[in-house]
């Protein structure tokens, strides 16, 4: 009996460690902080860091897109939170939006964003009740980036300039 | 005196069926583990395919070795659970030969290849030598020494570093003046992969000396004795 349980516990725990270490090479970790990540999201424990997301919000109100950038990256490392990531993407759009002429890389930048966000949250539809936030959901958000990330004749009217940064 | 001795059997069981595959798991875990110089950021190496082609060719050396004796270890003797768990350790076993030889095999270049010849005709030429265990583990520790100590100690030298190289970089330009040293490719990693190396094969060779021919404790031995009649010598 005794030597049963010996058995089985040596299964379950080499399955168990096993699957760790096909686990690091697969996602590749860079530091030890990354592969902590990594076991919480894995063990579903994963949460954002609430304090640093709206730290985030502040640097965002004050126009300070970078840093809050980097204080969202702090609060979300494993780029798991879809609301994060749209706050992201929408740091981009607002950094690169210009009223003659917007910054192709920081669009690019924010359309990737937005489009994890929607990965993020494929099971319902993403949805920011922010009153600062011209555009509340992630579906409009990736429509804007994509608009200005294409030329048309549209773009030669002088009208466009009287356009508001949402 | 029976507790005592089945308490023996337990320790050396759990040896046997957990802590050797936990062993062997950790070989395969830091085998390919590697630390930038740039930045001291892990990178995780998968084995390549010639050193699956290596581990093949060793686990055919255990055999023939009987360091492992495949009918002993797997069988219809056994029960399911324990077929499992050694065939579990066995797999553990071959991943952890391949991780110790991409451990110590320069990761790209001419050096890659040639480290990588070396090991194929070492093992090649092992298949066909009379070994026992005990010799085949003296081999393997000798055969892993060296390699760690070319790759580690004389090669890592050769990575250009802030001063532009090391010792034997400088040494070997100096050998070698006028040759180019573009084909010999050989990033640059930090001190601590090394280390790890070294703790690595340390372990692989502890591994397999936890390895016995027959993971299960056999009966005692029976043995066939022809007896004569003695009664004529004795005078009956």
């Amino acid at each position: 009996m005794r030597s049963a349980l010996l058995h089985g516990f040596g299964i379950v725990s080499s399955l168990a460690y096993a699957g760790a270490v096909v686990w690091l090479y697969a996602t590749q970790p860079r530091t030890l902080a990354e592969v902590a990540t990594g076991a919480r999201v894995a063990a579903g424990a994963y949460q954002v860091d609430e304090a640093r997301f709206r730290a985030g919000q502040e640097l965002f109100r004050r126009e300070q897109y970078g840093p809050a950038r980097d204080e969202w990256d702090r609060a979300d490392p494993a780029r798991r939170d879809a609301r994060v990531q749209f706050y992201v993407a929408y740091a981009y759009y607002r950094e690169g939006w210009g009223r003659f002429h917007h910054d192709d890389r920081l669009y690019t930048a924010g359309l990737q964003a937005v489009d994890h966000a929607l990965a993020l949250s494929s099971a319902a539809p993403l949805r920011v009740d922010d009153p600062e936030l011209g555009l509340h959901t992630a579906v409009e958000l990736r429509a804007e980036l994509q608009a200005g990330l294409t030329t048309s004749l549209g773009d030669f009217n002088p009208m466009r300039t009287l356009e508001k940064r949402k | 005196m029976r507790d005592e001795q089945e308490r023996v059997r337990l320790r050396r069981q759990a040896a046997r069926v957990v802590l050797l595959p936990w062993l062997l798991l950790t070989v395969a875990l830091l085998g390919g583990l590697r630390v930038a110089a740039r930045d001291r950021s892990l990178l995780f190496l998968p084995p390549p395919l010639v050193t699956l082609v290596l581990a093949a060719l060793l686990a055919a050396l255990f055999v023939r070795a009987r360091l492992v004796l495949p009918g002993r270890w797997l069988g219809s003797h056994l029960t399911v659970l324990q077929n499992v768990s050694h065939a579990l350790t066995l797999l553990a076993l071959f991943f952890a030969s391949a991780q110790a030889f991409n451990s110590v095999l320069p990761e790209a270049g001419l050096l890659h290849w040639i480290f990588a010849l070396f090991f194929l005709w070492t093992l090649w030429n092992d298949q066909f030598a009379p070994f026992d265990p005990r010799r085949l583990l003296r081999s393997l520790a000798v055969l892993f020494a060296t390699a760690f100590v070319l790759k580690h100690l004389l090669l890592s030298g050769l990575a250009p570093g802030p001063e532009g190289g090391g010792w034997s970089r400088r040494l070997v330009g100096a050998l070698l003046e006028g040759v180019t040293l573009g084909t010999i490719d050989v990033p640059a990693y930090a001190a601590a992969t090394g280390y790890l190396s070294f703790f690595t094969l340390a372990l692989f060779v502890g591994a397999l000396a936890l390895v016995r021919p027959s993971p299960e404790d056999q009966p005692a031995a029976l043995a066939i004795v022809e007896a004569t009649p003695v009664r004529d010598e004795l005078g009956f």
